[in-house]
């Protein structure tokens, strides 16, 4: 279908929906939407309806809605900062897995992250699972990608020396699976029994996935906890757990090593392009000469692709909400279970009751569209939503251990799927863009595919000799034996203090986050990197601790340290400060 | 492998006593994690310590000191900025620090004394962002008084446990705008003498019956949204109103700190959290005693540090000879009573047994009595009783040789 085509089936839906003051523009299967709507629920119905559409490759949805929230344009630096071959925008883990991919190569490539580490935006917040590809949808290309991200997972680990685990998966049906159907119970039973499982195993088949069927009396037996309601299960064993900003930094980390250069606190604020073509990025520390870019900027890949000229689809938000449960709650599951229901709702995608691979359980994620690129709220809806989801899954769970709670946002797209393409209208421009679930699986193989359309889009690709794909191990001292722990302590001291008594994270393990290549320069930096701060007590008995380290190891005083970005100032000064300013006054 | 008779692990007032009373009759070890003696007291410099035992009113720091002075007078082997990894049954020691490594650390009893942690945000759920400027009240009391750094300046505290309160004034103090205490029951869960003193001498308004149902700020707190509760304690949506601030505190409970009691299969009590103890202050594991707020959390130094000397006095006894239990009595908690301590008596040739007990509805002109099956053995008249006041009552030899059954219970009654 052509351009005039797709046009024609899109106003049909706006006139049949009664959308009035909507204009629509199709240019190479990408759908353009200006005008107005009476609300964000709006928008988003009309853009979802579109994106679901045969043949639309993109939704651009500029439509005007009560609120909508503008934003002011960051100044950038005049500042050269000198020429690259490619330009990342974005450190999550798309951008450094790309960042890694290309540092194999004869380069330079400059990666940019405006936040102050990486793996700070959609990537922290996810539930760090590694998906076999069961649930996405036959043919997407989050489906061709999951699989085949998965199966690269666990040789990047390896090579990057961060932990991960093809800990298995229950796929659940219980006596609640087709609840919304209200059909007889009879009927429901046997369907969620016999006929889900038997669709599950024929689309593993399909996907190469191996599954297996485990009967009633088998599974309570496997997983005593679980509810007397379940029908049947079906054990995945390949699923695996990783961790989000553990892989990250190591990927980034490890571009570095081959020569990346990682620029933190700098933010894209313009594209400067030349006859259709790439020719600088423009950031608040200078501009960077590049004829190559690669948008992974996760919730702002539709604002960086329109700096450029390339605005080809539009990012709506959708958040996740995740209950992390204390360690002391682990024995009541041996693997990570999803329960299926149907129908799926927009507010349920699946989900689960979840094993980490820091042997928290989790519960999550919720789902929920929001407008705000930043709402990273968890309001009382959330988790109600999460325990009403969540706790029938698992009897007598003690939902007392709840330690923490916090959301992420995905970046989707109105399509739903991946959008890893070159630029239909700006040459040397890549789009890495619309990563959601399974988007953290994906990124090696996302990474792969980026580097063969930059090759298509003409950059030159020579391999270096030295590319050395290992990282170092970081010390982890919980997880030494006492041997080890000795002779580790007789050669730094600093080893043998704790100073985060629920995960038991040492002095010398704090160091070594704030001197390690991306250094850790704030609390939330160094709680990623140690798990200081993660445990049960949340950082009440760590935090006066860390913030002292850091102190010492850095030139930063005290009174200015940073829970994470700047303004996220800890205290408000020196005790007394605020007397001195009344003392001032009079 | 190191040797001793009596490894006391927490060097806070618990600690402190436990270990000056067992060096007594043996050799002893303590092991403190931080790099101070005194556990929450250097911390805690307002007054109000000591008026028990030492009949004036004295500060935090001084309070400990006193103990730590005599510590230092002392032959107990003092292990500071060292943690206890692992202990196991048979009181074999895990502990690491930075001078000596990993120790193994042979000891022929052990005294738990870690103390407890705070609740956190999460463990009450309540919603909104994660900014920086939320802090428990304890951790905020350090950051003030020990590390010397200001933690906000318009705050709301949620919660009004004793740290709350004192921290209200604190901040009032420190030239802080406090802008009410919240809570959720409509009763104060903090002494009433900290209330008159920290919030009504200060103007503070507190605010029954209420909680905080949002935080909201990206970067930092940059307000919070209270309302009311109903009966039931859930959020009157209308009642909802935002309060600007830059800091929210918490003082929301206190829970004993038993990861290590967990490890040896100790037999806990859900209503205190802590372990089950007898009137010697001994767990369910013989020669593994359990002494101060790892026990219960109790409202007053002055009687953390009495129980803490009776777990230092039976854990030097216990290397000398082991005790035979010739008896078991239960303690149990009757009417209007949410739990007692210690929670067995095993021994009842004593000179006296203290029970300490709080009830869990406010009562004018009550009556504690104790039952022996259906005898009543004790009574004792209070014009008034209260959650948040803890009570003790001493039963004596002459009470304590008459018991007859192996039951012994407390009920709170109204004389009217």
């Amino acid at each position: 279908m052509n351009d005039k085509g797709i046009r024609k089936n899109i106003e049909k839906i706006i006139l049949k929906k009664k959308f009035e003051n909507v204009a629509v523009k199709v240019e190479n299967k990408v759908v353009y939407l200006t005008g107005k709507v009476n609300s964000y629920d709006a928008f988003l119905d009309l853009g979802l309806r579109i994106g679901k559409k045969k043949n639309v490759e993109g939704v651009v949805n500029n439509l005007e809605y009560p609120n909508k929230e503008r934003k002011e344009k960051k100044k950038g630096s005049a500042s050269k900062i000198g020429k690259a071959d490619v330009v990342i925008v974005g450190g999550g883990v798309i951008g450094s897995s790309i960042a890694r991919e290309l540092s194999k190569y004869k380069l330079r490539v400059i990666l940019v992250e405006k936040a102050s580490d990486v793996a700070c935006g959609t990537t922290k917040a996810n539930n760090a699972m590694v998906h076999t590809g069961i649930g996405e949808n036959m043919g997407t290309l989050k489906q061709k990608l999951c699989v085949k991200g998965q199966q690269m997972f666990e040789k990047i680990s390896d090579e990057l020396n961060v932990p991960y685990k093809q800990n298995g998966m229950w796929i659940i049906t219980t006596k609640d699976s087709l609840a919304k159907m209200k059909l007889p119970s009879f009927i429901s039973d046997f369907i969620a029994k016999r006929i889900i499982p038997m669709i599950v195993l024929r689309r593993g088949k399909k996907l190469g996935i191996t599954m297996n069927l485990t009967k009633r009396r088998e599974l309570l037996k496997r997983e005593p906890n679980i509810t007397k309601k379940v029908l049947a299960g079906i054990y995945s064993p390949t699923y695996g757990i990783t961790c989000p900003y553990l892989f990250t930094i190591a990927l980034a980390e490890n571009a570095m090593e081959n020569g990346v250069e990682v620029m933190l606190n700098t933010e894209v604020v313009d594209i400067v392009t030349k006859e259709s073509k790439v020719e600088s990025v423009v950031t608040t520390k200078g501009i960077i000469d590049a004829n190559f870019v690669i948008n992974a900027a996760g919730l702002y890949t539709d604002e960086i692709a329109g700096m450029a000229g390339a605005r080809e689809y539009t990012i709506h938000p959708k958040k996740g909400a995740t209950l992390i449960f204390d360690k002391k709650a682990n024995e009541y599951i041996n693997h990570s279970m999803s329960m299926l229901r149907f129908p799926r709702t927009k507010h349920y995608k699946g989900g689960g009751a979840m094993t980490t691979i820091d042997g928290n359980i989790q519960w999550g994620p919720t789902i929920s569209e929001t407008p705000d690129k930043e709402d990273t709220t968890v309001t009382t809806e959330d988790i109600e939503k999460m325990f009403e989801s969540y706790s029938p899954l698992l009897e007598d769970f003690p939902e007392k251990l709840v330690i923490t709670y916090f959301s992420g946002l995905r970046a989707c797209t109105f399509t739903e799927d991946f959008i890893i393409k070159s630029s239909k209208k700006i040459k040397g421009f890549v789009h890495a863009a619309g990563i959601q679930s399974p988007g953290l699986t994906a990124a090696p193989a996302i990474a792969e595919m980026t580097i063969s359309l930059l090759k298509n889009e003409g950059l030159k690709l020579e391999a270096k000799n030295n590319f050395d794909p290992y990282n170092k191990k970081k010390i982890v001292t919980r997880d030494l034996s006492n041997e080890e722990k000795k002779k580790l302590i007789e050669k730094n001291p600093q080893y043998g203090e704790i100073v985060c008594r629920c995960e038991q994270v040492t002095k010398g393990e704090v160091v070594d986050a704030i001197h390690s290549k991306i250094p850790a320069l704030s609390i939330d930096a160094i709680k990623r990197r140690t798990r200081a701060g993660m445990g049960r007590c949340q950082g009440g008995f760590c935090l006066p601790n860390i913030v002292k380290i850091l102190a010492q190891e850095t030139d930063i005083p005290i009174e200015k340290i940073l829970k994470n970005e700047g303004g996220s100032d800890l205290f408000i000064g020196r005790a007394k400060c605020l007397l001195e300013d009344k003392y001032d006054e009079n | 492998m190191m040797k001793t008779d009596v490894t006391v692990i927490g060097g806070g007032p618990a600690g402190l006593a436990a270990a000056l009373k067992a060096a007594e009759k043996a050799d002893v070890m303590l092991l403190e994690r931080n790099k101070e003696l005194g556990g929450i007291l250097p911390q805690c410099i307002h007054d109000g310590f000591g008026n028990f035992i030492f009949k004036k009113m004295l500060t935090g720091p001084e309070y400990a000191q006193h103990y730590i002075d005599k510590i230092k007078k002392s032959n107990i082997k003092v292990k500071t900025e060292t943690t206890v990894l692992e202990i196991d049954t048979n009181k074999n020691i895990i502990a690491t620090n930075s001078i000596d490594g990993i120790m193994e650390i042979q000891a022929e009893s052990i005294i738990l004394a870690m103390g407890c942690r705070e609740r956190t945000r999460s463990q009450i759920l309540v919603p909104g962002t994660r900014p920086a400027g939320i802090y428990t009240a304890g951790t905020a009391q350090r950051l003030i008084n020990i590390d010397g750094v200001m933690p906000g300046e318009k705050i709301v505290i949620l919660g009004s446990g004793d740290v709350g309160l004192i921290m209200a004034r604190r901040f009032t103090l420190e030239g802080a705008k406090v802008e009410g205490v919240y809570e959720i029951m409509p009763r104060p869960s903090g002494l009433t003498r900290n209330v008159v003193q920290c919030l009504d001498d200060y103007g503070i308004p507190l605010h029954l019956s209420h909680t905080v149902t949002s935080i909201k700020g990206k970067k930092r707190v940059e307000g919070v949204t209270v309302t009311k509760v109903d009966e039931s304690m859930k959020p009157v949506k209308e009642t909802e109103m935002f309060i600007p601030c830059d800091c929210l505190i918490l003082a929301v409970g206190l829970i004993p700190e038993n990861e290590l009691s967990k490890q040896i299969n100790i037999i806990m009590d859900e209503r205190t959290k802590g372990a089950t103890v007898n009137e010697r202050m001994e767990t369910s594991v013989p020669g593994i005693f359990a002494c101060g707020n790892v026990v219960h959390v109790y409202d007053l130094v002055d009687d953390v540090t009495i129980t803490a000397e009776i777990a230092g006095k039976n854990a030097a006894q216990y290397v000398k000879e082991k005790p035979e239990t010739t008896e078991e009595i239960q303690v149990v908690a009757g009417d209007n009573i949410g739990y007692v301590v210690p929670q067995i008596i095993n021994n009842r040739d004593l000179d006296s047994v203290t029970l300490y007990f709080r009830v869990q509805r406010e009562k004018k002109d009550a009556s504690i009595v104790v039952l022996d099956g259906k005898k009543q053995v004790f009574e004792k008249k209070e014009r008034i009783v209260k959650p948040p006041e803890m009570i003790k009552i001493t039963l004596s030899k002459k009470t304590l040789t008459a018991l007859t059954k192996n039951e012994l219970r407390i009920d709170v009654r109204c004389r009217k």
